[in-house]
């Protein structure tokens, strides 16, 4: 924890902070454009841990300082990062990454570093202003019981975790209680190389990543890559339609060793992502597939997650928002017979933004969580002030 | 900025102002040099794209607006309703500064093949013409003077002013600074260049019976 490292990052992002656009500078032959968001939220404790996407990591509950930078050295060439503090954390850089096009006139793209994730799209948009609501997807964000350094010994092991993905705690592997993976981070992106293509209405992206949709890496520590890929189709003006799919190892190496014999296993997943959006609406949904090989259990283990989001604009800076949102799991085989391996959970989350400025936008939000087993009801108010440049 | 703030203080001026029905109208021309470099909006970082975003076309933020600070009583004279465009195009609104009298309504014609949501919050005008498309045009009546700020909800780096002012003595300099206000009747005048969203430097001049005064601008 760094205080004093994420107030120098708070001080960079206001210095240049009174920009309504950003403007660039000019070091030499390289041109230097800076982006900053602000946003902070909150909410009451969330006693079920529903929104939390890593240890003590709570969208509703958050003050998240970020600075953008992109270096372009000419027309092919550009250096990209985003650094993030979180709750005032020791900043860390989130992306960091080389985009080279190779023909200035064509929009292939190549990037390498850690790289924003192909596949799907809410990944791609988690910034605040993308969002109009304060929370994220549960497929984005929602913590299984599944663990990738940890494995529970039997079927009704992992059943007796239900609906406790926040911290888990497993007999096979790493032996501290952590919290188990979502569907599709959010939070970090992957570490490795991308090559996109678009057309006037085709769009094509594939990577080469360290980690998985789960566990994105910037260190390999399984020896494993992910290979993700995604195509989209615009048929007309507005109307996006993405499909993805990505498999990848996810296993890391401390619960592989710990298994005898060491046994791989990989996280697939496949994804379908729809907008469209005119005049005053926008209307949003995705779905996400995943599979996960088990090595101390006799099934895979499934799981999907759904949503669907809209936002209606009501009044010049004015909007209503919501998003029907679900994770489910597929059954395994415990003593007692068939269940979901963790517990269904769906959430509702309604809301309402107002732009005070064109760079300040105010939140609030009323959010409905379910659980099928567990802490298995909590609803929330929450608020969120966003400021970016 | 009086002219732009109220017909309050234009109504007086004019009252103490008001000139001889009979004199012959001068005009103000001259050229507005702008000294300083620009500014040159760029897209916020596209950290989160899977690809460089297309590069919007550079704005032309050389152009300012010449006005009268306080209007003559013939102002009021000429209420035609007129019709103006600001066009968006490669990411850009053409021009960047559009000066209009109240009254006026602007078109927002969309020429790219991407959406654009054109939008103000400015207390003169607050409005927001939802996403359309190419080919696609939609309009918004501009009957209170002030300065409005304009801009796309999709393209954060997309903006423009429209300056709305309750006389018809303004003018926009063409690309080499240049510009001339016609129809100016005898009297004393403060003259205002405005470039970039900032009044940059006002000047004293008085203009005689039937007299062109040139009056050049250096604005920083």
């Amino acid at each position: 924890m760094s205080r004093p490292r994420a107030l120098v990052l708070l001080s960079l992002l206001l210095a240049p902070g009174s920009l309504e656009a950003a403007e660039p500078i000019r070091l030499g032959g390289l041109r230097l454009v800076l982006g900053g968001e602000m946003s902070g939220s909150a909410a009451e404790t969330d006693r079920g841990f529903f929104n939390d996407s890593g240890y003590e990591r709570n969208p509703l509950r958050l003050f998240r300082l970020s600075l953008t930078a992109e270096v372009r050295a000419g027309d092919h060439v550009a250096a990209l990062t985003e650094v993030r503090s979180e709750n005032l954390n020791t900043p860390r850089a989130y992306a960091l990454y080389l985009r080279v096009r190779p023909w200035a006139d064509e929009e292939l793209d190549i990037q390498a570093g850690l790289i924003p994730p192909v596949f799907g799209s809410y990944g791609r948009r988690r910034y605040g202003a993308d969002n109009p609501l304060i929370g994220e997807p549960l497929a984005y964000q929602y913590l299984t019981t599944l663990r990738a350094d940890a494995f529970p010994a039997s079927e009704d092991e992992l059943l007796y975790w239900r609906g406790r993905g926040w911290l888990v705690d497993y007999p096979i592997g790493a032996t501290a209680p952590a919290p188990g993976l979502p569907l599709v981070s959010s939070v970090e992106w992957d570490a490795g190389v991308q090559v996109r293509w678009a057309g006037e209405r085709f769009e094509a992206a594939a990577a080469l990543t360290q980690g998985t949709l789960s566990r994105p890496r910037v260190e390999d520590d399984n020896e494993g890559k992910q290979f993700s890929t995604r195509v989209a189709v615009r048929p007309l003006v507005g109307l996006v339609v993405g499909a993805s799919a990505a498999t990848g190892d996810y296993v890391a190496d401390q619960a592989v060793d710990a298994l005898a014999p060491p046994v791989e296993g990989r996280q697939r997943a496949l994804g379908l992502d729809v907008e469209y959006s005119a005049g005053y609406a926008l209307v949003r949904a995705e779905a996400v597939w995943s599979r996960w090989d088990a090595p101390t259990l006799r099934d895979d283990l499934e799981a999907d997650g759904y949503m669907v989001e809209a936002r209606y604009k009501l009044l010049p800076g004015f909007y209503v928002a919501a998003r029907f949102d679900h994770v489910g799991f597929g059954d395994i085989a415990g003593s007692q017979g068939r269940a979901a391996w963790d517990a269904p959970t769906t959430r509702f989350e309604g809301g309402i933004g107002f732009s005070l400025r064109r760079n300040l936008l105010l939140k609030a939000s009323w959010q409905r969580n379910e659980r099928a087993d567990g802490f298995r009801r909590q609803d929330f108010v929450a608020g969120q002030v966003l400021w970016w440049y | 900025m009086v002219v732009l703030r109220g017909a309050g203080a234009l109504l007086l001026a004019l009252l103490v102002s008001a000139p001889s029905a009979r004199a012959a109208l001068g005009s103000i021309r001259g050229r507005v040099q702008v000294v300083r470099e620009p500014s040159a909006a760029a897209p916020r970082p596209s950290v989160a794209a899977l690809g460089a975003p297309r590069a919007p076309d550079a704005q032309d933020r050389r152009r300012s607006v010449v006005y009268l600070e306080v209007a003559p009583q013939r102002a009021f004279e000429d209420d035609n309703p007129a019709r103006a465009s600001l066009d968006q195009r490669n990411e850009s609104f053409v021009p960047y500064v559009l000066a209009v009298r109240a009254g006026t309504t602007v078109d927002f014609p969309n020429s790219d093949r991407t959406y654009h949501n054109v939008f103000s919050l400015s207390k003169a005008k607050r409005f927001d013409l939802g996403r359309y498309g190419r080919g696609r045009s939609k309009s918004v009546r501009f009957d209170q003077p002030g300065v409005v700020r304009v801009f796309c909800d999709i393209h954060s780096h997309m903006s423009a002013f429209v300056l709305v002012f309750a006389h018809r003595y303004f003018a926009t300099t063409d690309p080499e600074g240049r510009y001339r206000i016609d129809g100016v009747p005898p009297g004393t005048y403060t003259v205002v260049a405005w470039n970039d969203g900032q009044e940059r430097e006002t000047r004293s001049v008085r203009v005689g019976d039937g007299e062109a005064v040139e009056l050049d601008f250096s604005v920083r």
